[in-house]
């Protein structure tokens, strides 16, 4: 079993049509696939592949919310000041818990002189499987609407794919934007990470962020980079940076307007335009994926693993007292 | 009348605002959360810290001295709270920095708060959270708020209490996907939403402008502009120039000219 997780930092640049075509292109050719999606906060590789129903869907049910009992409540207010993340406001006369922002984390409840804060239980968000109209599963999470980001749905939705797998199996991680918790809960044990980019100071600076986070877990990483001719001394810079940071490089894929297209009809770019540019590029560039990655992984991740291991390190400021 | 105004970027993952003023980021302070600190000497061996703790953070095994793992605290201090023989005292970790950079651009200038998350750390809010604050400490006739992508609770906190929300979607399925539940965000929180369908042109945009219509229409809110899809607008991003400046005289800059001025207006 192989798990390669897509990564970019920034949104936007092609992540879900580089997995989705991933996981359809290993598929065509005979590989057991999974499709996770790990963008609980913005799901979307159910709908660039095609899908409008789920086969199973089930609450993950494993968040905090507190909630104030008014008849024990004298307003003292310590509620609001210990509260590390603003949830606790005071409007007309009494103080309330706004349960959008709560994270749930027990701090007001054990503070509370009078005992008057509960903390229930509350849904995260769903967690959802359907077998696409490609022949491969697709595990999907979506987040409620406005609540705290979570890793452990998007580490509970990799394990629910490991269920699924067998040794042969290829697992495609579809992460997030970002660097934070669900980015992190996507790389953290994964086996590769494939990095797309485009050639403009913001994604490259995202880029940059996002892989010393795949650093930190020293998986070995392959780099695409997406409309590569937008911009093309820029994207000798990054291939620069492929190059010193020991990435290799998987290939390019032209500007073109038959992607966004393709986004519209809800169909995979490979299937709709099998001829246009980025679709060839794409092929290319997953066909590399199977020969360098899957068909010669021992060689492979030991070429191209990290340089140096530079280990995380917290920023941590001694206690005064 | 020129306007007071501060740019709150708030996308502390990916902050991006800076790179497309071409701006260097100044005046850095840090962002600290607690970081418990277990003096041994008191400590009982009850296992509670690790039994409060949400995320992890906290490694108490009943009959065993406990340890922290820095990186999975969340800072918010359910352990100092419980421990029954205040064992646990307050250490602060740098979780990220805030900067404030004023920016000048042709003739006007403006103040910019960014908020940066350190690489490696996970809990979004409490830099969010910091760099909001600092923006709303500058006196100002506007704030101009930059989320991050998604919905999750660091865009609540970033938009809470905002007058008006621009709403930026694409007439794509997920353009519509995104738009319904950052919508329902929106008006959970009660904020007024404008929309703006950016990409206006791209296949099937006829169709799925009238899919927008509705998810919009549904939620009471309104779209105020249709922004072309361009290749100029490609360009001017790739050459870290704003397109307004650039090409004023491009339909997309006379779009974003005329929503600027709506919103002059309600100010």
């Amino acid at each position: 079993m192989l798990e390669i997780v897509v990564v970019s930092g920034k949104g936007g640049v092609g992540k879900s049509t580089l997995a989705s075509t991933l996981a359809l292109y290993l598929s065509m050719r005979g590989y057991d696939v999974i499709a996770v999606d790990a963008d609980a906060d913005a799901p979307n590789l159910h709908l660039i592949l095609g899908i409008n129903r789920w086969d199973y869907e089930e609450d993950y049910v494993d968040a905090w919310v507190a909630t104030i009992d008014y008849s024990k409540c004298d307003s003292c207010g310590i509620c609001a000041d210990v509260c590390p993340f603003n949830a606790v406001r005071y409007v007309d006369g009494r103080y309330y818990i706004d349960s959008v922002i709560c994270e749930g984390c027990l701090t007001c409840s054990l503070a509370c002189p009078r005992k008057a804060i509960v903390r229930r239980r509350e849904v995260r968000g769903k967690l959802r499987l359907t077998l696409t109209n490609y022949g491969f599963p697709l595990i999907s999470a979506r987040l409620a609407v406005g609540r705290p980001s979570s890793g452990r749905l998007v580490a509970e939705i990799r394990s629910r794919a490991k269920e699924l797998a067998t040794k042969d199996s290829i697992i495609v991680v579809d992460s997030a934007a970002g660097i934070g918790c669900q980015v992190i809960s996507s790389i953290a044990g994964s086996n590769a990470a494939i990095l797309i980019t485009e050639p403009t100071q913001a994604s490259f600076s995202d880029l940059k962020r996002v892989h010393s986070v795949v650093k930190y877990f020293m998986l070995p990483s392959a780099l695409v980079i997406n409309q590569s001719d937008i911009n093309p001394e820029f994207t000798d810079k990054i291939l620069d940076y492929a190059r010193n940071e020991n990435i290799d490089v998987l290939g390019l894929i032209p500007y073109d307007d038959s992607v966004p297209e393709s986004i519209t009809f809800m169909k995979p770019l490979i299937h709709l335009y099998p001829n246009s540019q980025a679709a060839r590029a794409l092929v290319e560039i997953t066909s590399k994926i199977e020969e360098r990655i899957i068909k010669s992984w021992h060689t492979w991740s030991r070429r191209f693993k990290p340089l140096k291991f530079i280990p995380y390190k917290p920023l941590i400021i001694k206690s005064s007292s | 009348m020129e306007r007071a105004l501060v740019l709150a970027d708030l996308d502390v993952e990916e902050p991006n605002d800076h790179i497309l003023l071409n701006t260097k980021l100044e005046n850095e302070e840090p962002v600290t959360i607690m970081l418990p600190r277990i003096d041994y000497s008191r400590c009982i061996k009850c296992g509670v810290c690790g039994e409060v703790c949400d995320t992890g953070a906290i490694v108490a095994p009943k009959g065993r001295l406990p340890f922290v793992i820095p990186r999975l605290c969340s800072g918010c201090r359910a352990c100092y709270f419980a421990c029954p023989v205040k064992a646990i005292s307050e250490g602060l970790r740098v979780i990220g920095h805030t900067y404030h950079t004023r920016v000048k651009l042709g003739t006007t200038s403006f103040d910019l708060i960014t908020g940066v998350l350190r690489e490696g750390e996970e809990h979004t809010p409490p830099v969010v959270i910091a760099a909001k604050k600092r923006a709303l400490s500058i006196p100002r006739d506007l704030v101009i708020i930059d989320t991050s992508a998604g919905t999750a609770n660091h865009v609540s906190i970033a938009i809470k209490d905002s007058d008006i929300a621009l709403v930026v979607t694409e007439p794509t399925p997920l353009g519509l996907h995104d738009l319904e539940m950052i919508l329902e965000l929106t008006s959970t929180l009660g904020i007024e939403s404008w929309v703006l369908v950016n990409r206006y042109g791209i296949g099937g945009s006829a169709k799925f402008l009238d899919k927008l219509k509705e998810v919009v229409s549904s939620f009471k809110t309104k779209i105020v502009a249709l922004i072309p899809y361009s290749h100029e607008v490609i360009h001017s991003y790739v050459k870290g120039l704003p397109l307004v400046i650039m090409h004023p005289d491009h339909e997309v800059s006379k779009v974003l000219r005329y929503v600027s001025n709506l919103i002059n207006e309600v100010i």
